[in-house]
C-alpha cells in the first residue's frame, strides 16, 4: 500500500488510528502488528509469509542465542540469525544477478518482495544487538513482530533499531502526549506527501519527458540531472518525512533519514545527511566490525571499499549501483588525502585566517558536492551504465544525445519541456535547503512572542496542514504518475 | 515552536475531521456512473475474489475506483490545474493548454516513421481495391499548427509531415497515382471549436466545395439552414479541468441531408453477420443524430454528426445531383464533413480504420467506379499503428 493513495490516506490511517486509540496498552502491538500485516499483505500477498516466516526464524534463534549465549550452540544460532535474513535477501535479490555475471547462467527471475532489504536490515541489527547484549531479548513474539513489521517504515526505511524503539513498545505513550505527538506526526507527514506528491512526482514527469528526447541542448541537460538527483531525494526523503510523521502519531520516534545533503561541503558529510540510517548500520555492523580507521591506510581504504561495494550492492543487483558505490568509496578516500594536504598547506602558508580564501576553499567545496551529486544520481539513476555515461557527456555537450545539426523542431522542443518545468525545478531546488525551515520557524517564534501572534499559528497551521493535503489528493485525483522509487530496494 | 494546546488541537481535529469525512462521504455517497467533464464511465466496484486478491488487481482497481469517485473530484482537477498554471508556471496540464481561449493537445515530435506507414497503408489498399480509381488525399491540421509556434508550443513539422507523404506516396513506378487537396490554406483557428479537437462544420463549407472541385464536380451554390446546439463542451475541456465558456454546435441542414439516411455497421450486426444497407432489415438512422444529445451516456455532441465513431458508414442521398459515388477513409473531421458533400454524391462510404482492418473492407464495399478520398488529420498521421 502506498502512503500516497487513496486507500491509505482516507481509509487505512483513520481506521487504524481509531483501532490504536480504542483498545488498552496491553493490546496496542497486536493492533500495530495487524494492521502492518494488512498494510504489507496489501501489496504483496503472498511474499508476507515470507516475512512472517523471517519474524519467526529471529525470534526463535535470538531465544537459542539467549540461552545457549556461551556455548558453541549460541554461535550456531547467532550465526544463523544472521544468515538466513542475508541468505533470503541474497536469493531474492542477487542470486539472478550473480549466476548471470559469474556463471553466464540465466534462471527465472522471481519478483522481489517490497522492502526485503530494510526489514532484513532490522532483523539482523536486532539479532547482533541481541549477541553483543546491547539489547534484551524481546522474550514477546508480537512485540517483537511489531517491531519487525511496523508499518510506517515497513517498506521504505528509516530502518530502525530496535534499542531505538524499544522503550515505546513496550511503555506506551502517556496522555498529555498524545495530542502534541499527533499534531507532530501530522504535521512532518503531510509536509512528506507534499514532498512526494508535488515535487517529486511532478519533477519525476520532466525526467521522463527528457529521457524520452534523442537530442537535447547542454541545457536542458544540467536541467535533467538537476532534476534526477531533485527527484530521488524528494521521493525518499518524503517517504522519510511520511513515515517519522506516522511513527510520530503512534508514538515512536523514529530516527532522521535526511539532514538537507544538498548543502554538504563533503562527500563524507552528505553520507552523514543522505539516508542516515543506512549509513549508520553499515558503519556500526560493517566498517567500525573491521577495523574502522583505527587501522593501517591500506587496509583502511579496504575496508572503505569492501563498505561501499555493499552500500551500493544494497540498492539493487546492478553494475550501475555497484560503480555508484565505488564512486563514492574512491572519493571518501580522496578527500581524506585531500584534506590532509589542504590542513598542511594551511599552516605552511599561514592560510586559516584568510577570509577570502577560506570563502573560496567553500564555494569550491560546494561545487564539488554538487557535481559529484548530479553525476552519482545519474548513475543511480541509470539501469544500463552506458546511459548513464550518455547522460554525465551531455553535460560537457559530447556524447550521443548532443548533436550540431539539432533541428529546430528539437530545439523548441528543448527550450519548452525547460520552460515549462523550471518552476518545479526552482521549487525543488529551494525546497532541498533549509532555507524554509529557517523561515517558518523564525516566523513561528516571533509570532509566538504575542498573544495574537499564537491565535495567527492557531489558525495558520491548520490551513496550511489541509491546504497540503487537499492539493496532494488533488494531484493524486488528476495523475497517475505516483511511483514510490525506494520500493524496489 | 512551543507547545500550544488550541494549536494542537485544531490541527488534529482538523485532519482528522478532513480524512474520516471524506472516508464517511466515499462509503455512503451513491456511486456514480460517469463522469461528464472527462466524458467516460467511472471505475466499477471492484469484486473481491481469491483471484483478484491473490494477483493484487483488487487492490489496483479499488484505488481507481476510489480516485473515481472522490469527494468534489472536478474541482479537486480543478484546484490542481490551477495550481500546475499559476503557481508552477507550467505551460499545460495533462498536456492540453490553453491560448487564446482555444485549447489544444501538445503533439510532438514528428513521427516520420508513422507517416511512412501511412503512405505505406494507402498504396497496399489502393493497390488491392482501387487500383485504377482516381485517388485524393488530403491532411487535416490539429489546433497546434495555428497555436504551437506563435505562442511558444512545441509541435509536428507540418511541412515535413506533408513532404515525406507526397515523397512516399509519389515513390511508386506510376507517378501521381495519389493527388494532393491543400485543405490547409484555407482553414484557420476559427474554424475550429474552442474547446474540441474538431473543426466547425458552418465553417467548411469552402471545404467540401475545395473536395468536391478536386473530383471535378462543380455544384451551384449550396444553401443550408442553421440549427444550434449550446453547452458543447468538447474533448479537451474536461482534460484541461480548467473553466472555459461551452461551444456551440451548429449543423447544417437542407433537403438532401433531411433526405439522406445512414447505415451504420455497428448497428447492423446480427448473430456476427453484417445486414447491407440494401436488405429490408437494415437499420438506418438519419444524418443528424439528435438522439445523441440525450442520456448520460452520451459524452460528446460532436456525436451528432453521422452518430459519432464507427467503423464502416454507407449515407445514401436521393436527393443528390449527380449519381457519383465516394469512398473516404476517414477519422472523426470526416463526420462533420461528409453531409456537406451529400449534394455531391449519391452515396458516400466512410472507412474508419482504425475500428475495422484492411483485410475485411473489400467484403462491404464496392470501390467500382467511386471517386476516393484518404482524409486523415496530422494526430492519425503522426500516429498512424492505430490504423489496422
Amino acid at each position: 500500500m502506498l502512503f500516497s493513495s487513496i486507500v491509505f490516506l482516507y481509509f487505512f490511517l483513520p481506521f487504524v488510528l481509531f483501532l490504536y486509540f480504542i483498545v488498552p496498552t496491553k493490546g496496542k502491538n497486536f493492533v500495530l502488528f495487524s494492521v502492518s500485516v494488512l498494510f504489507y499483505a496489501w501489496g504483496e500477498p503472498v511474499y508476507v509469509l515470507l516475512m512472517l516466516a523471517q519474524i519467526v526464524a529471529a525470534f526463535v534463534l535470538t531465544g537459542g542465542v539467549e540461552r545457549f549465549r556461551d556455548s558453541k550452540a549460541g554461535r550456531v544460532f547467532y550465526i544463523l540469525s544472521v544468515f538466513l535474513p542475508f541468505a533470503a535477501l541474497f536469493y531474492f535479490k542477487y542470486y539472478v544477478f550473480f549466476m548471470e555475471n559469474l556463471f553466464r547462467m540465466q534462471p527465472k527471475a522471481l519478483p522481489l518482495p517490497i522492502g526485503i532489504s530494510f526489514y532484513t536490515f532490522q532483523i539482523v541489527s536486532y539479532c547482533v544487538d541481541v549477541y553483543h547484549k546491547r539489547v534484551d531479548r524481546q522474550k514477546n513474539l508480537i512485540t517483537f513482530a511489531a517491531y519487525v513489521t511496523l508499518f510506517p517504515q515497513l517498506v521504505a526505511g528509516p530502518i530502525v533499531r530496535y534499542s531505538e524503539i524499544a522503550q515505546t513498545l513496550t511503555q506506551k505513550v502517556h496522555c498529555h502526549e498524545v495530542y502534541s505527538r499527533l499534531e507532530k506526526g501530522i504535521v512532518r507527514f503531510v509536509v512528506g506527501l507534499g514532498k512526494k506528491v508535488l515535487i517529486a512526482n511532478v519533477v519525476g514527469e520532466f525526467v521522463i519527458e527528457v529521457a524520452a528526447l534523442d537530442h537535447r541542448t547542454v541545457a536542458l541537460s544540467w536541467a535533467y540531472a538537476i532534476a534526477v538527483a531533485l527527484q530521488i531525494y524528494f521521493d525518499f526523503s518524503g517517504y522519510s518525512d511520511m513515515a517519522i510523521g506516522l511513527g510520530g502519531m503512534f508514538g515512536f520516534e523514529f530516527p532522521e533519514n535526511f539532514r538537507y545533503p544538498f548543502i554538504s561541503e563533503s562527500v563524507s558529510e552528505f553520507w552523514r545527511r543522505w539516508h542516515i540510517t543506512l549509513g549508520s548500520w553499515f558503519r556500526d555492523y560493517v566498517y567500525i566490525p573491521m577495523g574502522g580507521n583505527r587501522v593501517r591506510m591500506t587496509r583502511w581504504i579496504f575496508n572503505i571499499l569492501v563498505v561501499w561495494l555493499f552500500t551500493g550492492l544494497w540498492h539493487g543487483a546492478g553494475w550501475n549501483f555497484i560503480v555508484w558505490g565505488l564512486l563514492f568509496a574512491g572519493l571518501l578516500v580522496f578527500e581524506k588525502g585531500l584534506g590532509k594536504l589542504w590542513k598542511k598547506v594551511q599552516s605552511t602558508n599561514n592560510l586559516q585566517d584568510n577570509k577570502f580564501i577560506r570563502f573560496m576553499w567553500k564555494t569550491v567545496k560546494h561545487c564539488y558536492v554538487a557535481c559529484v551529486i548530479i553525476i552519482s544520481f545519474l548513475v543511480f539513476h541509470n539501469g544500463q551504465l552506458q546511459e548513464a555515461w550518455a547522460d554525465i557527456q551531455s553535460l560537457v555537450g559530447q556524447g550521443k544525445h548532443i548533436t550540431e545539426t539539432m533541428r529546430s523542431s528539437d530545439m523548441a522542443v528543448c527550450v519548452y519541456l525547460l520552460r515549462n518545468r523550471i518552476g518545479i525545478l526552482c521549487v525543488g531546488l529551494i525546497g532541498s535547503l533549509p532555507a524554509l525551515t529557517w523561515l517558518w520557524t523564525a516566523i513561528g517564534q516571533r509570532l509566538e512572542k504575542s498573544k495574537v501572534g499564537d491565535i495567527i499559528i492557531c489558525v495558520v497551521q491548520p490551513v496550511c496542514v489541509i491546504g497540503l493535503l487537499v492539493l496532494c489528493t488533488a494531484y493524486l485525483i488528476d495523475g497517475s504518475f505516483n511511483p514510490f522509487l525506494y520500493f524496489r530496494f | 515552536m512551543r507547545e500550544n494546546r488550541w494549536r494542537q488541537r485544531i490541527t488534529v481535529y482538523s485532519f482528522m475531521g478532513c480524512i474520516v469525512g471524506v472516508a464517511a462521504v466515499l462509503m455512503i455517497a451513491p456511486e456514480k456512473e460517469v463522469s461528464q467533464s472527462e466524458r467516460r464511465r467511472l471505475t466499477k466496484q471492484p469484486e473481491l475474489t481469491t483471484t483478484t486478491l491473490f494477483n493484487e488487481s483488487f487492490m489496483e482497481d479499488l484505488e481507481k475506483y476510489l480516485l473515481d469517485q472522490f469527494p468534489v473530484r472536478d474541482g479537486l482537477r480543478r484546484i490542481k490545474a490551477y495550481f500546475a498554471y499559476n503557481v508552477l508556471g507550467q505551460k499545460e496540464n495533462n498536456g492540453i493548454y490553453v491560448v487564446q481561449g482555444q485549447a489544444s493537445k501538445l503533439e510532438y515530435p514528428l513521427n516520420e516513421a508513422s507517416v511512412k506507414r501511412l503512405a505505406n497503408k494507402m498504396q497496399q489498399i489502393k493497390e488491392q481495391y482501387f487500383p485504377q480509381a482516381r485517388t485524393c488525399y488530403a491532411i487535416v491540421p490539429d489546433k497546434n499548427y495555428f497555436l504551437a509556434q506563435a505562442n511558444g508550443y512545441p509541435s509536428i513539422e507540418y511541412t515535413q509531415m506533408i513532404e515525406v507523404l507526397h515523397q512516399e506516396l509519389n515513390n511508386s513506378a506510376q507517378k501521381e497515382d495519389f493527388e494532393y487537396i491543400d485543405l490547409i490554406q484555407g482553414l484557420t483557428i476559427e474554424k475550429y471549436y474552442h474547446t474540441d479537437t474538431h473543426w466547425r462544420q458552418e465553417q467548411i463549407l469552402d471545404t467540401a466545395e475545395q473536395i468536391e472541385k478536386a473530383f471535378g464536380i462543380q455544384l451551384d451554390e449550396k444553401t443550408y439552414s442553421r440549427h444550434e446546439i449550446s453547452d458543447f463542451y468538447g474533448v479537451y475541456y474536461g482534460q484541461a479541468a480548467l473553466p472555459m465558456e461551452p461551444d456551440t454546435i451548429v449543423y447544417l441542414t437542407n433537403h438532401v441531408t433531411d433526405t439522406a439516411y445512414v447505415w451504420n455497421m455497428e448497428e447492423n450486426m446480427e448473430k456476427g453477420a453484417v445486414i447491407m444497407p440494401y436488405d429490408e432489415r437494415a437499420v438506418l438512422g438519419p444524418v443528424y443524430r439528435l438522439d445523441k444529445l440525450e442520456g448520460e451516456l452520451n459524452f460528446d455532441k460532436y456525436d451528432v454528426f453521422l452518430g459519432g465513431a464507427a467503423s464502416l458508414q454507407i449515407i445514401q442521398s436521393p436527393a443528390s445531383a449527380t449519381d457519383k459515388r465516394l469512398i473516404i477513409f476517414r477519422d472523426s473531421y470526416t463526420s462533420s464533413l461528409a453531409p456537406l458533400l451529400l449534394t455531391a454524391y449519391r452515396e458516400i462510404t466512410l472507412i474508419d480504420l482504425r475500428y475495422i482492418n484492411t483485410k475485411l473492407i473489400g467484403n462491404y464495399v464496392d470501390f467500382e467506379d467511386a471517386d476516393i478520398l484518404f482524409l486523415y488529420n496530422t494526430s492519425i498521421v503522426n500516429n498512424s499503428s492505430m490504423l489496422k
